[in-house]
């Protein structure tokens, strides 16, 4: 459309909040640049307004999410597209509560949640780890060992894998956790060996997921295990870019749980693919990470679009209910819970730093945040066993 | 036969579940509406009229349904009445004004868990889950404590039957209360009611050597 001379396009500021530095910034750099292509995407689709995207960093530092997430919302921004761990998101929530604001959230997340002020672009559980689970039994046995950065996304992951582990007549042998960014493996690694269970589930994130691929290849190597065949690490956090920095020597044969992998043969993530590369060509790899965030600012454009102004409360009603044609297939924001309807996927790594897509969902699986449709009314039971009054 | 004590299993997924509200309408505990309904639970907002001190109570199902009072209304006058099929149910404070003799009202009715006006999203999970696994916690201590003292209340049973063991069958007081233990697992019956049937039908015990040997009571 072309605009009357003299005519000055709306132009709305935008907050991009992801950690581009510290030790999980492979991903968020990732989450920033599959935004920023989207918002220059739309700025260069002649429309009537402009985005102009206010990128900040905080470095991974709870405190500084809180501070600028503050200094957006103080300064006018109605929106951010951020966070990565649930634990940043929790921080900000309150902020954006005060001050009406609406932040994006463009991650897998471990459910639970469902704040007013908050889209979810990235996968419920019933949307990752629950078809993993049922993947893995089928495939490798019931006998998982977890592992996990010490934080609320192993914590509820490995209680979710537990209890639908359990149900199914399986068992968790041990869980692991480490602090974000640890790298002292060695006990870890060789308690997994020990153990052999059927497989490993990782809730790693960061360098230390990176080094655990790479060391608990080595490991078996050097005791003569076919590691991806005899003790597979399947996780729901392993994406692309990720792949490239665990190194050629043990990047194959992972298995991930994920709503989006570049390999995807269809065209709009054809065109997604090829446009990241070259706008990125320093990381030119995309990952569901980067799908999400791009999913976000690309609903918030069509959003604004419609209503002509990026009132918060008028955003969310025309983003509630739109479906859009997304690298991943067809997605939609569901009306009552904010998160996305997306399509589960398992990906198998191969060299390359790509994914083999060995299972999709026909069609987008509605989110179900808080397990009412997908999980067991009951918690696992006590491990304290059973009393009994004798007389 | 012992009892067995198995703490209740923690409910953490509350679909199917029915809410009863007993709160003005208003914008104030609007948000508890749509987040319960996120949750699976369905609403019933029970009507207060003006002035009146007596509400209606629908019938409960006492599996499912939770019942959330607004500690400002006058909640003993509103709810007098309902006192008792209220004890079936848990039941979750609104807390407005936070002062003692609100909060003694809503602990008085039975609250396990408290939500403060104007309720937060994000604090409704939470509040159930406190809320219906401290009520199922709480009525579990309930029953064992009944059991508990309906079994102290007939250790005077135990005691004749002992007795009238040691003077028929010879034994000191241990022999005789092993024996009687002994039988009435045996028997699958609790030792209260296994003595109770002894005492009153002397029924026999694997101490007398009659060839059929009875091991309960009549």
């Amino acid at each position: 459309m072309f605009l009357a001379v003299g005519m000055v396009k709306n132009r709305f500021r935008v907050g991009l909040m992801f950690s581009t530095t510290g030790p999980y910034s492979i991903i968020a750099d990732s989450m920033l640049n599959g935004a920023l292509l989207a918002l220059e995407e739309i700025n260069r689709s002649g429309g009537e307004f402009n985005f102009d995207p206010v990128v900040v960093d905080p470095g991974g530092s709870l405190q500084n999410y809180s501070l600028h997430s503050a200094e957006l919302l103080k300064s006018g921004v109605r929106h951010v597209i951020g966070c990565y761990t649930s634990s940043s998101r929790k921080e900000v929530i309150p902020c954006f509560e005060k001050y009406d604001g609406l932040l994006w959230y463009p991650s897998h997340y471990e459910g639970f949640e469902s704040s007013t002020n908050v889209i979810y672009t990235g996968a419920a559980p019933n949307q990752h780890i629950l078809p993993l689970i049922d993947h893995l039994v089928t495939n490798f046995g019931p006998h998982a060992f977890c592992i996990g950065s010490n934080y609320i996304w192993a914590w509820e992951n490995n209680r979710i894998l537990r209890e639908t582990i359990m149900a199914q007549g399986g068992s968790v042998l041990a869980e692991r956790y480490l602090a974000i960014g640890d790298t002292e493996l060695d006990q870890m690694i060789d308690a997994i060996l020990d153990a052999r269970p059927s497989f490993v589930f990782s809730s790693l994130i960061g360098v230390s997921a990176y080094l655990f691929f790479r060391k608990f290849r080595a490991a078996c190597l050097s005791r003569g295990i076919d590691q991806p065949n005899q003790i597979p690490v399947a996780s729901c956090n392993l994406s692309e870019p990720e792949l490239a920095e665990i190194g050629e020597d043990a990047v194959d044969g992972h298995l991930s749980s994920s709503v989006y992998f570049s390999s995807l043969r269809n065209n709009c993530n054809k065109a997604f693919v090829a446009n990241y590369a070259k706008r990125f060509p320093d990381r030119p790899l995309t990952s569901a990470d980067a799908e999400a965030s791009y999913i976000a600012a690309k609903l918030l454009g069509a959003a604004v679009s419609t209503v002509k102004t990026d009132e918060v409360g008028a955003v969310k009603v025309a983003v509630a209910g739109r479906w859009f044609e997304a690298p991943q297939g067809h997605v939609m924001i569901d009306p009552a819970t904010m998160h996305s309807h997306l399509t589960p996927r398992i990906g198998r790594s191969k060299r390359g730093a790509t994914f083999d897509v060995i299972m999709e969902e026909k069609t987008p699986i509605p989110p179900d945040p808080y397990l009412v449709r997908s999980g067991p009314r009951y918690g696992a039971p006590s491990s304290r066993g059973h009393l009994w009054v004798a007389s | 036969m012992g009892g067995q004590l198995m703490a209740p299993r923690i409910v953490q997924n509350f679909r199917g579940g029915r809410a009863v509200i007993f709160a003005p309408d208003g914008g104030i505990v609007d948000v508890l509406d749509t987040t319960l309904n996120k949750l699976g639970i369905s609403v019933e907002r029970q009507r207060i009229p003006e002035g009146q001190s007596i509400v209606a109570m629908p019938a409960l199902q006492v599996e499912t349904d939770i019942i959330f009072v607004d500690g400002d209304l006058d909640v003993t006058a509103c709810l007098n009445g309902h006192l008792t099929v209220l004890r079936s149910v848990p039941i979750i404070g609104l807390v407005g004004i936070e002062t003692p003799g609100r909060l003694k009202a809503l602990m008085n009715l039975g609250a396990s868990a408290l939500l403060r006006k104007p309720v937060h999203s994000g604090a409704i999970y939470t509040a159930l889950f406190l809320g219906i696994n401290s009520f199922m916690a709480r009525r579990d201590l309930e029953c064992q404590l009944e059991e508990h003292q309906r079994r102290r209340s007939r250790r005077r049973i135990v005691v004749k039957a002992i007795i009238i063991l040691m003077q028929q069958g010879g034994l000191d007081d241990e022999e005789a209360y092993a024996q009687l233990r002994r039988d009435s697992m045996r028997a699958r019956r609790s030792l209260e009611d296994y003595c109770e049937d002894y005492v009153n039908c002397r029924s026999t015990t694997t101490l007398d050597q009659s060839p059929t040997r009875i091991i309960a009571g009549p």
